[in-house]
């Protein structure tokens, strides 16, 4: 090598690429999320493309069906808005979710995941980097969405600021939990077009036939049945109640249980298809 | 041993019922260039995949820089640079955050990062546009960051599978001063290429593929030497000179024949050096020569001879 006997170079052997050969786990998560997030700071239309879905729901939603506030089956004394933005907490952190899904493929089409793994690094931390850029961007969203609707359609639930961070929180551990789902969906399918059909089939009768926009009374009994058995009807309860401050009973429990065992097996599964070679 | 950089013993790769590889074997030496040639399907770029732990093999073994690409596949990866055959770039960053994001993964702190990614964009002449999101790059300016990328840690072991496929003369001619420097330096580098003057000239040896068989191995020299023949071309200035100069080369224990041309002579030569003893066979018997040119079996006569069809060396 070069002979720099010049005494600010000393460092020089650490800066030598030779000596580059990988890195610790908390600088690969770090970078590789930074890196995610980047794209998104690169191109923030996509952030609010993003929005528009949600904006959408919550203005169509809170116009058309703000007569329901009225009728028998709903709660005393609570406005649709307060009862429907729980709800698109949930709902829009699952649509995040399947984004997180999306991004894996379209890594694996344009080849960096190809590069990432001819890298000295482990691909459980590509695949978490992901998810943690993905609850990043997802947090921004919702967080996007609270303010519209405290500012343009009235929502000030009786759970004051506490109750909706907490019903925030609630809808960011589901949509990262299942964004696992999705990835290890993405990790098996392996392309784009299917994940978003297999995304919102599930996502639509699970959306409706829950207690998301309407309250359970109020739906038809066979469709009742399958919002019961339906596990997104317990996250948006659980997120509704708190943000309310109506008794939420073991709903945050079963929220959180039934994540954790999505995430789990989403885990799992997502880095058992990473390895399969592309 | 520490001197191979690349072994593969009777590597096999199969996909459902096609076979990718039929028992592969390979050896690169430290500081050499290992020219991989064959027709679209050949499986070189299986071979490049297997050797790079991108794929595990279906039976045979290969290590690189003496670790085992399958059981030692993190250690490998600590060793090599891969360009795949299509380029491998995060489009929404820029030239600059590309490399740099290879860097700090790497290991590379930031400065260090920052400082790597300038040097390798000015050795591929992408400076100018270092700063621009890779979506607004070329083809040939993409392959060119996907190429830096690679190189970004001074790996000891290089794959490159078509590495020139899509760059212009001028590009080209700048990577292979590249592959020169690094090898210059003892990197070890695997290519494979469609371009015949390309292994030509890089290449200390060459490996030719034919449907996932090696069906020839040796240096250009020697695959030329096994395929086609030299030959010397020569005119002369009086063309009723010829039946003297045939018989001045007969002499000379050449044998020549006529060219087509009128006063057109063409003889085959073994060595080089028998250029010399055609010249001096002429001068003796004062024959004036108007032209004289050695030509050279090309690769591509080895590439038409070996990948396309039948086998012929063992
Ligand atoms: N993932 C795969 N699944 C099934 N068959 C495959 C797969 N990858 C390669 N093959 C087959 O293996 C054979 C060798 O392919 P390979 O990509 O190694 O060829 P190549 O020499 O690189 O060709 P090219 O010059 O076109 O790049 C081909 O017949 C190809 O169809
Ligand atoms: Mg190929």
């Amino acid at each position: 090598m070069t002979t720099t006997l010049m005494s600010p170079e000393t460092e020089r052997t650490t800066t030598e690429p030779r000596d580059w050969r990988g890195s610790g786990t908390a600088t690969q998560l770090l970078v590789l999320t930074g890196r995610s997030l980047r794209a998104l700071i690169n191109e923030p239309r996509l952030v609010v493309l993003s929005l528009l879905q949600p904006l959408i729901m919550l203005v169509l939603f809170s116009q058309v069906f703000s007569s329901i506030a009225q009728t028998d089956s709903f709660p005393p004394g609570v406005s649709y808005i307060n009862y429907l933005m729980p709800a698109i907490l949930v709902t829009t952190g699952i649509g995040a979710a399947m984004q997180s899904g999306i991004g894996l493929v379209t890594d694996m089409k344009n080849g960096m995941l190809g590069r990432f793994r001819s890298l000295p690094i482990k691909s459980w931390s590509v695949l978490l980097a992901r998810s943690l850029a993905d609850l990043v961007r997802t947090s921004v969203q919702l967080t996007i969405l609270l303010v519209t609707a405290v500012v343009l359609f009235g929502f000030s639930p009786s759970g004051g600021i506490g109750g909706v961070l907490t019903a925030l929180a609630l809808a960011l551990m589901v949509s990262w939990a299942l964004s696992w789902v999705f990835l290890a969906i993405g990790s098996w399918l392996r392309n784009a077009e299917s994940m978003q059909q297999v995304g919102f089939l599930a996502m639509f009768p699970l959306m409706f036939a829950s207690s998301a926009y309407v309250p359970l009374d109020g739906l038809p009994v066979w469709l009742r049945a399958v919002a019961t058995v339906n596990p997104l009807t317990y996250a948006v309860d659980a997120s509704r109640n708190l943000a309310l401050a109506m008794p939420v009973g073991t709903g945050v429990l079963s929220a959180v249980a039934a994540s954790a065992a999505l995430l789990a097996v989403g885990a799992f599964a997502a880095v058992r298809g990473f390895r399969k070679p592309l | 041993m520490t001197n191979t950089m690349i072994e593969a013993s009777n590597l096999t790769k199969t996909f459902d019922d096609v076979h990718a590889l039929r028992d592969v074997s390979l050896s690169v030496g430290k500081g050499q260039v290992a020219g991989l040639l064959g027709h679209n399907g050949a499986g070189k770029t299986t071979l490049v995949n297997i050797l790079s732990t991108m794929l595990p093999p279906t039976s045979g073994t290969a290590t690189v820089a003496g670790f085992d690409v399958v059981s030692q596949g993190h250690e490998v990866r600590r060793r090599i640079g891969l360009t795949g055959q299509f380029a491998s770039v995060d489009e929404q960053l820029s030239g600059t955050d590309n490399l740099v994001l290879i860097a700090r993964l790497l290991g590379a702190s930031k400065p260090a990062a920052k400082r790597r990614a300038g040097e390798l964009l000015d050795v591929f002449d992408l400076a100018e546009a270092a700063g621009r999101s890779a979506k607004t790059y070329s083809g040939g300016m993409r392959r060119r960051l996907d190429l830096a990328a690679s190189l970004v840690g001074q790996p000891d072991v290089i794959f490159l599978d078509e590495p020139t496929t899509g760059l212009d003369p001028v590009s080209r001619l700048g990577l292979w001063e590249v592959i020169e420097q690094l090898v210059g330096e003892g990197t070890t580098v695997l290519l494979t290429t469609q371009y015949l003057d390309e292994a030509d000239r890089l290449a200390d040896s060459i490996t030719v593929l034919a449907e996932g068989e090696v069906v020839a191995s040796g240096t250009a020299a020697e695959l030329k030497a096994d395929v086609g023949q030299r030959a010397v071309h020569l005119t002369l200035t009086q063309p009723t000179h010829r039946p003297e100069a045939t018989r001045a080369l007969r002499a000379a224990g050449l044998q020549p024949a006529h060219g087509g041309a009128a006063g057109a002579i063409t003889t085959p030569v073994g060595v080089s050096t028998d250029l010399a003893v055609v010249v001096r066979a002429l001068d003796e018997a004062a024959i004036e020569v108007a032209e004289i040119a050695l030509t050279e079996p090309t690769l591509d006569d080895v590439y038409l001879a070996l990948a396309k069809g039948t086998p012929t060396a063992a």
